[in-house]
């Protein structure tokens, strides 16, 4: 290095030093009004979530006063929070794995940045733009015992076939959680698209080349390096799913029965006949359902990611 | 290569027959429907309606179905609260990307962390009342705002993060100010990662139906889900599937003519750059 070069270089280091110290933002006025706006709408009401689920407030009373456990009590007896949280479960695990199968699928058939796949690409995330509720009321229709899948199959069975899916306890969770996973599937194809790419080509040939197949080189080449994709798609889908409402509030309103009745879909109800503080019991339960699932899973996953 | 060309076609064609009932059937049929009488919409069949019905239906729907009110509150929801969460968020994204402070690495990870963590939703209507603010429009966005970010916050922190200083020091050099930096440097060079984000809270806010029966009463507030929904379970007798359906296409028509436009970008930025980080 001349001395020419190396006072220049001298100089760029001490003026990065202290500029160093000058240019970094003051990084907690700028992330202020985030905090506010977090603080007071997403921390706060957590926080306050606790008291009220243990305290008697009803549109009724004025006073919020700590009742123990009455809440949980009093939907634990009736019955009715042990089903919520099969159905929520039960809905969840449907939705995820649906939703999963199908876009790791799409996302392979897709994976080319061609015209052709992106028309496709863009078909498949109509879906996406359409609200959950009124994609609830188009399922309505197809599963209609008139709709066009009953018809369809109609075709094929002699004497017709009208059977109601969403009005049998049988097939009512299923139907529904599907529906829920058709909604987003456009979108988590998307990240496992960004994932495949993602992972190097010459591994992909060089996995060709020593006589792996198709099959192969996508188990144990570009699945393994999926494996950031696959823990974002898998959380998000899964925990998405716990707060299921829309859907099913368009399809079936928690019936038959109590067939479909989610634990978000009961504080609904619970909400409107002014008991507050049951509502927030059941809203602390689905918090805690997804600190429970969340935490292990990510940590799983992750573990898993080469 | 005529394997792989084969190979090709075979897929092209299997993605065309597994479109037919996945997407195809289900749009087909709620526009189909829509243009029906109601007895004809009914049987739920999927052929072109004897009687055409689009202008009574959709009239019905603008009239009765709250539609324009609803469009109006829907955008006046939606807007704001993408400016605001863009703004706010991108803020918050510069000082985290450049920060080693423990209370801002704790900050991070308490907004991160909502993304995962669905809202309290009653405890909200508790503190939204100690604010009088429930029941306003201006409540619902403030909510939408605090619960919202976190997508935002997180895709812009990574990409601040892999960004080199460089380009701060130079402006600072050149005697730029904190806020001319943001906003003349920082907020440009996100613009790729912060369209991502509004594209997803657009899609959530738009479509959210949960928060909105809670935070939202009354028809005079209410937006295009909390329409649809009133709507749907307003006539006592049958379920009007002509109308409901005319009111599902009209409910999703503004998003849909938007993607048209942008779809190109949206793909693009969902599978470029969605998950670095």
């Amino acid at each position: 290095m001349t001395s020419a070069a190396r006072y220049r270089h001298e100089v760029e280091v001490s003026a990065r030093a202290v500029l160093g110290r000058f240019v970094a933002p003051p990084a907690l006025w700028f992330a202020l009004p985030a905090f506010l706006f977090v603080g007071v709408f997403f921390v706060a009401p957590l926080i306050l979530n606790v008291p009220l689920s243990f305290s008697n407030w009803t549109t009724y009373r004025t006073a919020i006063v700590w009742n123990g456990f009455a809440n949980f009590n009093l939907l634990y007896g009736q019955g009715y929070l042990i089903n919520a949280i099969w159905v929520t479960i039960a809905y969840s695990v449907i939705a995820m794995l649906v939703q999963n199968v199908v876009s790791l699928s799409l996302a392979y058939a897709l994976r080319e940045s061609t015209l052709l796949n992106g028309f496709f690409r863009s078909l498949f995330f109509l879906p996406v733009l359409i609200s959950p509720l009124a994609v609830g009321y188009i399922w309505r229709g197809i599963l209609d015992p008139a709709g066009p899948l009953d018809s369809f199959i109609s075709n094929f069975v002699p004497g017709g076939f009208h059977y109601s899916w969403l009005g049998n306890t049988a097939t009512a969770l299923p139907a529904v959680a599907f529906v829920d996973a058709w909604k987003w599937i456009g979108l988590t194809t998307l990240v496992y698209i960004a994932g495949i790419n993602s992972v190097p080509r010459e591994l992909h040939e060089a996995a060709r080349i020593d006589g792996a197949s198709a099959w192969q080189t996508f188990w144990r080449v570009t699945f393994p390096l999926l494996a950031p994709a696959f823990t974002f798609n898998v959380a998000v889908t899964l925990i998405g799913a716990f707060s299921a409402y829309d859907v099913i509030q368009a399809t079936t309103g928690g019936g038959p029965g109590s067939s479909t009745r989610s634990i978000n879909v009961l504080l609904r109800i619970q909400w409107g006949m002014g008991n507050f503080g049951t509502g927030s019991a059941l809203g602390l339960i689905v918090t805690v359902m997804v600190v429970v699932v969340a935490i292990p899973l990510v940590a799983y996953l992750r573990r898993r990611e080469v | 290569m005529r394997a792989s060309r084969s190979w090709t076609l075979a897929r092209y064609a299997g993605l065309s027959v597994f479109a037919i009932p996945w997407i195809v059937v289900p749009i087909w049929l709620v526009l189909v429907n829509s243009f029906k009488q109601a007895g004809e919409a009914a049987s739920l069949d999927l052929g072109l309606p004897s009687v055409w019905s689009f202008v009574d239906n959709y009239a019905t729907v603008v009239v009765q179905g709250n539609y324009l009110r609803a469009l109006t509150n829907s955008l006046l929801v939606s807007i704001p609260t993408i400016l605001a969460v863009v703004l706010i968020g991108a803020a918050a994204a510069w000082g985290f990307g450049r920060s080693r402070s423990k209370l801002m690495q704790f900050g991070y990870y308490v907004i991160a962390l909502s993304i995962l963590i669905p809202p309290s939703l009653i405890p909200t209507i508790y503190v939204l009342r100690d604010l009088h603010l429930d029941g306003t429009t201006l409540g619902y966005i403030l909510v939408l705002v605090g619960t919202r970010m976190g997508v935002v916050v997180f895709l812009a922190t990574g990409f601040v993060r892999a960004t080199p200083t460089d380009i701060e020091d130079a402006a600072c050099m050149d005697g730029a100010n904190r806020l001319q930096i943001f906003f003349l440097i920082m907020l440009p060079l996100l613009a790729p990662v912060l369209f991502v984000g509004s594209v997803i809270l657009l899609i959530t806010v738009w479509g959210d139906f949960f928060f909105a029966t809670f935070l939202l009463p009354g028809p005079t507030r209410a937006t295009l889900p909390l329409a649809l929904y009133s709507f749907a379970t307003s006539s006592v007798q049958s379920f009007r599937w002509n109308l409901v359906f005319a009111h599902v296409v009209l409910s999703s028509l503004p998003l849909v003519v938007a993607y048209a436009f942008i779809q190109r970008r949206v793909i693009g930025g969902l599978t470029e750059g969605a998950l670095k980080g």
